[in-house]
C-alpha cells in the first residue's frame, strides 16, 4: 500500500524552484490522463500538510495523543498489517520519487498509480465529473472486508481529518489509496475522479448520508459463509386482476404502497441523526468496545429499508422510527442479525462506525441480549422502558456466557440458514396480527392498564422532570381492498381472475324477484292443483281397498268377513260421497266432477271406480258427465284421455234404465248449443252412440220398453238426428267405434233421403275413423 | 380479549421476535404427542413450522432421561405445543440423571405397561359398578 508517509518533508512541491519543466510535464501528464484541470493547488498543499502531518503521527506512534491521532496510528498500523508487500513496493518507488524531487510528487504518483493498475491508466477526461463522484463513493462500497476495512478506515480517518482540516486533497489521497486498494472491484471511471475539487461535496455526502444506496445483494453475498445457500428468487404471481406485483412471496399479505418507503429512505439520515443525537441521552452503550448504539440502529435501519421487503417492513419501520422519535426513546438494537451483516460488506456503515467500531476488527461475537426494538410501536414508552430493562439484565447476564459460544458460532456452517430478510418476514407476519386500528377495542385491559400507571407515577412524582410520554400508537387505517373486477371495453362479462390475494366468487348468483300479484297467482293455482290432487289421491286409496275387497274377502276367515263387508260398504259410501252433491243423493256434484275429471288421475280414478259403484250411484256419475261434457272437453284438450271412460260408462249404459237413458241423453245434449260441442268430442260422439244404440237396442229386443212411453226419447232422437245432419263432417269427430244398430235407429224417425245422408255422413265418419 | 391481547403485546411480540433472532440456538420443542425434542432451530415460519437440527429425542422417565439422536427434524407447526430456548449454563447442572438410549426405552415400556394395568384395573373397577366412562375424545396423546 503506498503510504503517504513515505513522502518525506523535501517531497513537498516546490513549485518556484526550477522545477518548471517537471511541472509542465507534469501538467501535461496529467492533462494526458485526467484532462484539464486535474492540477490543483490545493491538492497539493492539502497533500502536502497531509505528508508532513503523517510524518508526525509517525513519530507519535506509542503516544496516543487525541483520538484522531489514535485513529491515525491505528489506520497506520492497520494499514502496514495489512498490506506488508505495499510498504517495500512504495518504498522501491520512494528512490525514485526522492530522486527527482518534491516537485515530482504529482508525477510520481501517476506514476504509481499507472504502475499499479493499469485500468486507470486508459482514464479519460472524467475528472470534472462531478455526477460520478457518488458512484465513486457507491462502488467503493462493494469491496472485501479487508480491504474495505481499510479503505473506509481511511475514510473515517479522512473524515476526521476533515472536520480538522477542511480540504479536498487527503480525500483524493484516500481515493488514489482506495484505488490502489480496490483495483479489482473499481471501475476505471470512478478512479478518474480522484483528484478533484469536489471532494469537499464527497465528504459532505458521506457525513450526511451515510451509504444508503448500497445494493444489498451484493453486500448480503459476501458477508455469508461459503456453506450458505442461496434462497431460489420467490415467485410472484402477476395475475391479472390481483393487487400489482411487487416482488414479494406469495402469501404476504396486501401491504401499504411504497411511496412511504422512499419517503422513509430520503428521511433516513436526518432520521439517523436525530437518533444519534438522542441515543446518548437515553441509554449508556451496553458495549461501549462495541458498536455504539447508532451503529446498531443503523445497521437494523438500513438493511430493512433496502431489503426487498421494502413495502411492508418500510412502513413499519418508518412509523415504528417516527414513533420512536416522537417518544423519543430508542433502544439498543438487537445484536443477533447484526454479526452477518458486520461481517459483510457494511463498508458502507463504515464511516458510522467511525469512532469506534474499526478501531477492534469487525469479528466480535454478538452479544445478542439487546432487545428487539422495531415493531414496539404498539407498547407503551413505560412499557418499553420495562421491556429494555428486563432484556438488559437478561443480556448482561447471558454476555458472559454467550461469549464462548459466540466464537463457535462464527464458524457454524449453518448459521443464516434463514437469511435477515427472512426471518424479519415471519417476525412481520405475525405482527401483522397485532396491529389494530382500534387499540381500545382490541386490547381495552392494557391500554386501560398503562394508562392508570400513567396517571400513578404523575401523581406520585409530580413535578418531576422526567416527562411523561405519551402512548402514540400509529393508527394504521383499514384499508378497504374492494376489487373491481377487470373489463375490457366492449365485451360481456367480467373478467374474474382470483389468486391468494384476491379471492373472488365462482357463482354470480342474482336474486330474482317476482312480483306478489304474480306471485299469489300462481301460488293460487299450484294450491288448487294440489288440492286436487290430494281430493284423488284420498278417493285412490278408498278405490284401491275396494278394489281389493274381493281378494280379502276370500282370505279372511268366516266370523271376520260381515266386518270386511262392513268396511268394504264404507268405503263404497265414503267415496260416492266424495262426489255427490251435498245435499242430493242422486246427483253427482258438478263442481267436484269437474275438479277431479280435470286432472289425468282423477279420469282415471273414475273409470277404475265406476265398476265399482252400485247402480244408482254410477248412473250418477255418468249423468254427471253428460252434463259436463264440453266443460270435461275443453280439459280435456291436452290429455285426452276421456276415452279411458268408454268402457265403464257403456257397462253403465248398458245396466241403465230406459228413464235414466233418456235422461242422460237429455243431459248430454243439455242447453242449446251442447250437442254440437259434444259432437266435436270424440268421447262425445262415443257417448251419444251408445246411448243411441243402446236405445235401440232395448226398442228392438223389447218391444213392450218404456223408451216410447213418452215423447222424450223421440224428440230427443229428432234433434239428434237434426243435429247430426246440420253439423258440417269436419266439426264431426269421429267416435271410437260406431255401434251396428244405429242404422236401423236412424231409420225408425227419419225418412230415406235423410238416412241416406246420416248414413253418408256417418258412414263417412265411420269411414274416416 | 383484552387479556389474550396484553400477552400478545408484551410476550408474543418479543418472544416471536426473540426466538427468530435466537436461531442457531438450542432449543426445546414440546409436541403433541409428548415427545420432547432438542435441536438447533434453524427456520422457522409464520405457521410455527420448524426446523431443528441436530436433534435428538429425549425421553423422560421419572428422574432418568435419555437421548435419542435423530438428524434434521422438519416439524408441522400445528403439533408443536411449546418451544424455549435452552440455556446452556443450567443444562449441565440438573438434577436429571442421564442413561443409555436402551435403559431409557426399557423403563418407558415399564412405565407405559404400569400406566395401562392401572387404567384397565380402573375401568375394570369402574364397570364393576355400574358405571361407564366416557372415552377420551382427544386427539392429543398426554
Amino acid at each position: 500500500m503506498f503510504h503517504f508517509q513515505s513522502f518525506d518533508d523535501d517531497c513537498t512541491l516546490e513549485e518556484e524552484e526550477g522545477l518548471v519543466e517537471e511541472e509542465d510535464e507534469i501538467d501535461q501528464f496529467n492533462d494526458d490522463t485526467f484532462g484539464a484541470g486535474a492540477i490543483d493547488n490545493d491538492w497539493q498543499e492539502e497533500h502536502a500538510r497531509l505528508a508532513g502531518l503523517d510524518e508526525r503521527v509517525r513519530d507519535e506512534v506509542d503516544g496516543a495523543g487525541d483520538a484522531s491521532s489514535v485513529d491515525l496510528s491505528l489506520s497506520g498500523s492497520n494499514a502496514h498489517s495489512s498490506a506488508p508487500p505495499q510498504p517495500s513496493s512504495s518504498s522501491r518507488l520512494y528512490p525514485s520519487i526522492d530522486e527527482r524531487g518534491g516537485g515530482d510528487l504529482a508525477e510520481s504518483l501517476t506514476h504509481l498509480i499507472l504502475g499499479s493498475d493499469p485500468a486507470i491508466a486508459g482514464v479519460g477526461a472524467a475528472s470534472s465529473d462531478r455526477s460520478l463522484r457518488p458512484l465513486m463513493l457507491s462502488g467503493q462500497t462493494p469491496q472485501p472486508s479487508a480491504l474495505a476495512g481499510q479503505s473506509s478506515l481511511l475514510l473515517s480517518y479522512q473524515q476526521q481529518h476533515q472536520v480538522m482540516h477542511r480540504g479536498p486533497a487527503p480525500l483524493s489521497q484516500i481515493n488514489s489509496h482506495s484505488i490502489w486498494e480496490n483495483s479489482m472491484g473499481f471501475s476505471p471511471v470512478s478512479s478518474g475522479l480522484l483528484t478533484q475539487k469536489e471532494d469537499k461535496t464527497l465528504m459532505s455526502i458521506i457525513k450526511e448520508v451515510g451509504l444508503p444506496n448500497r445494493p444489498p445483494a451484493l453486500s448480503r453475498e459476501e458477508g455469508r459463509d461459503f456453506s450458505e445457500r442461496v434462497p431460489p428468487p420467490r415467485s410472484s404471481s402477476p395475475v391479472i386482476g390481483s393487487p400489482p406485483v411487487r416482488a414479494v412471496p406469495i402469501g404476504t399479505p396486501p401491504k401499504q404502497p411504497m411511496s412511504h418507503v422512499h419517503t422513509q429512505q430520503n428521511n433516513h439520515p436526518s432520521a439517523i441523526q436525530h437518533v444519534r443525537a438522542s441515543m446518548p441521552l437515553r441509554y449508556p452503550p451496553p458495549f461501549p468496545e462495541r458498536l455504539s448504539p447508532n451503529n446498531l440502529l443503523s445497521i437494523a435501519s438500513s438493511p430493512l429499508s433496502h431489503s426487498p421487503f421494502p413495502a411492508g417492513v418500510g412502513p413499519v419501520l418508518s412509523q415504528i422510527q417516527r414513533a420512536q422519535l416522537l417518544n423519543s426513546q430508542v433502544g439498543p438494537f438487537q445484536r443477533g442479525p447484526a454479526p452477518p451483516l458486520l461481517q459483510g460488506g457494511v463498508g458502507g456503515f463504515r464511516p458510522f462506525f467511525g469512532q469506534s467500531g474499526p478501531r477492534v476488527g469487525l469479528h466480535g461475537p454478538p452479544l445478542g441480549h439487546a432487545p428487539i426494538r422495531h415493531n414496539t410501536t404498539h407498547l407503551h414508552p413505560q412499557h418499553r422502558r420495562m421491556l429494555n430493562q428486563r432484556m438488559q439484565n437478561r443480556g448482561l447476564g447471558d454476555h458472559v456466557g454467550g461469549r464462548g459460544v459466540g466464537d463457535r458460532k462464527n464458524r457454524d456452517p449453518y448459521s443464516n440458514l434463514m437469511t435477515q430478510r427472512e426471518k424479519e418476514w415471519v417476525a412481520r407476519i405475525q405482527m401483522m396480527q397485532l396491529q389494530s386500528t382500534d387499540p381500545y377495542l382490541d386490547d381495552y385491559y392494557y391500554q386501560n392498564y398503562y394508562e392508570k400507571m400513567e396517571k400513578r407515577q404523575e401523581r406520585d412524582r409530580d413535578n418531576r422532570k422526567e416527562h411523561t410520554t405519551k402512548l402514540i400508537t400509529p393508527q394504521v387505517a383499514k384499508l378497504e381492498h374492494t376489487y373491481r373486477p377487470v373489463q375490457f371495453a366492449g365485451s360481456l362479462g367480467k373478467l374474474t381472475v382470483s389468486s391468494v390475494n384476491n379471492p373472488r366468487k365462482m357463482i354470480d348468483a342474482v336474486v330474482t324477484t317476482r312480483s306478489d300479484d304474480e306471485e299469489k297467482r300462481e301460488k293460487q293455482v299450484w294450491n288448487k292443483r294440489r288440492q286436487i290432487l290430494y281430493t284423488v289421491e284420498k278417493m285412490y286409496s278408498l278405490l284401491l281397498e275396494v278394489q281389493d275387497f274381493e281378494k280379502k274377502f276370500l282370505q279372511t276367515p268366516e266370523h271376520q268377513r260381515d266386518a270386511l263387508l262392513e268396511q268394504h260398504k264404507t268405503h263404497m259410501v265414503q267415496l260416492y260421497n266424495s262426489l255427490r252433491e251435498k245435499e242430493w243423493d242422486d246427483r253427482v256434484s258438478d263442481k267436484q266432477c269437474l275438479m277431479i275429471m280435470s286432472v289425468r288421475k282423477g279420469k282415471r280414478l273414475i273409470s277404475r271406480l265406476l265398476p265399482f259403484l252400485p247402480q244408482p250411484h254410477a248412473a250418477a256419475v255418468v249423468m254427471g258427465i253428460a252434463r259436463n261434457l264440453p266443460a270435461l272437453a275443453k280439459k280435456d284438450k291436452h290429455d285426452q284421455v276421456l276415452c279411458w271412460l268408454v268402457e265403464p260408462v257403456t257397462t253403465v249404459i248398458q245396466s241403465m234404465s230406459s228413464t235414466s237413458l233418456t235422461d242422460l241423453l237429455q243431459e248430454l245434449q243439455g242447453s242449446e248449443g251442447q250437442l254440437p260441442l259434444v259432437l266435436q268430442n270424440k268421447f262425445g260422439v262415443t257417448l251419444l252412440y251408445l246411448i243411441l244404440s243402446e236405445g235401440e237396442r232395448m226398442q228392438s229386443s223389447d218391444p213392450n220398453c218404456q223408451l216410447m212411453d213418452d215423447n222424450r226419447w223421440t224428440e230427443l232422437v229428432f234433434s239428434v238426428t237434426r243435429e247430426l245432419l246440420k253439423v258440417p263432417s269436419s266439426a264431426l269427430s269421429s267416435p271410437l267405434f260406431t255401434p251396428p244398430n244405429l242404422v236401423s235407429l236412424f231409420s225408425r224417425y227419419v225418412d230415406r233421403q235423410r238416412l241416406e245422408l246420416l248414413q253418408e255422413k256417418l258412414q263417412i265418419t265411420s269411414l274416416t275413423r | 380479549l383484552g387479556h389474550a391481547r396484553i400477552f400478545t403485546f408484551f410476550s408474543f411480540k418479543h418472544c416471536v421476535l426473540w426466538v427468530i433472532v435466537k436461531l442457531k440456538e438450542k432449543h426445546l420443542v414440546l409436541l403433541r404427542d409428548g415427545r420432547t425434542l432438542i435441536g438447533i432451530l434453524r427456520s422457522i415460519d409464520q405457521f410455527a413450522n420448524l426446523v431443528l437440527h441436530q436433534t435428538v429425542e429425549r425421553i423422560h422417565v421419572g428422574k432418568k432421561f435419555g437421548d435419542i439422536p435423530r438428524g434434521i427434524f422438519l416439524v408441522r407447526g400445528e403439533n408443536v405445543v411449546l418451544l424455549g430456548e435452552v440455556d446452556l449454563d443450567k443444562e449441565c447442572d440438573q438434577i436429571l440423571q442421564r442413561v443409555s438410549i436402551e435403559e431409557i426405552l426399557e423403563e418407558q415400556r415399564t412405565e407405559q405397561q404400569a400406566k395401562q394395568e392401572s387404567e384397565r384395573l380402573k375401568l375394570q373397577a369402574v364397570k364393576e359398578r355400574g358405571l361407564s366412562i366416557p372415552k377420551a375424545d382427544t386427539l392429543d396423546d398426554f
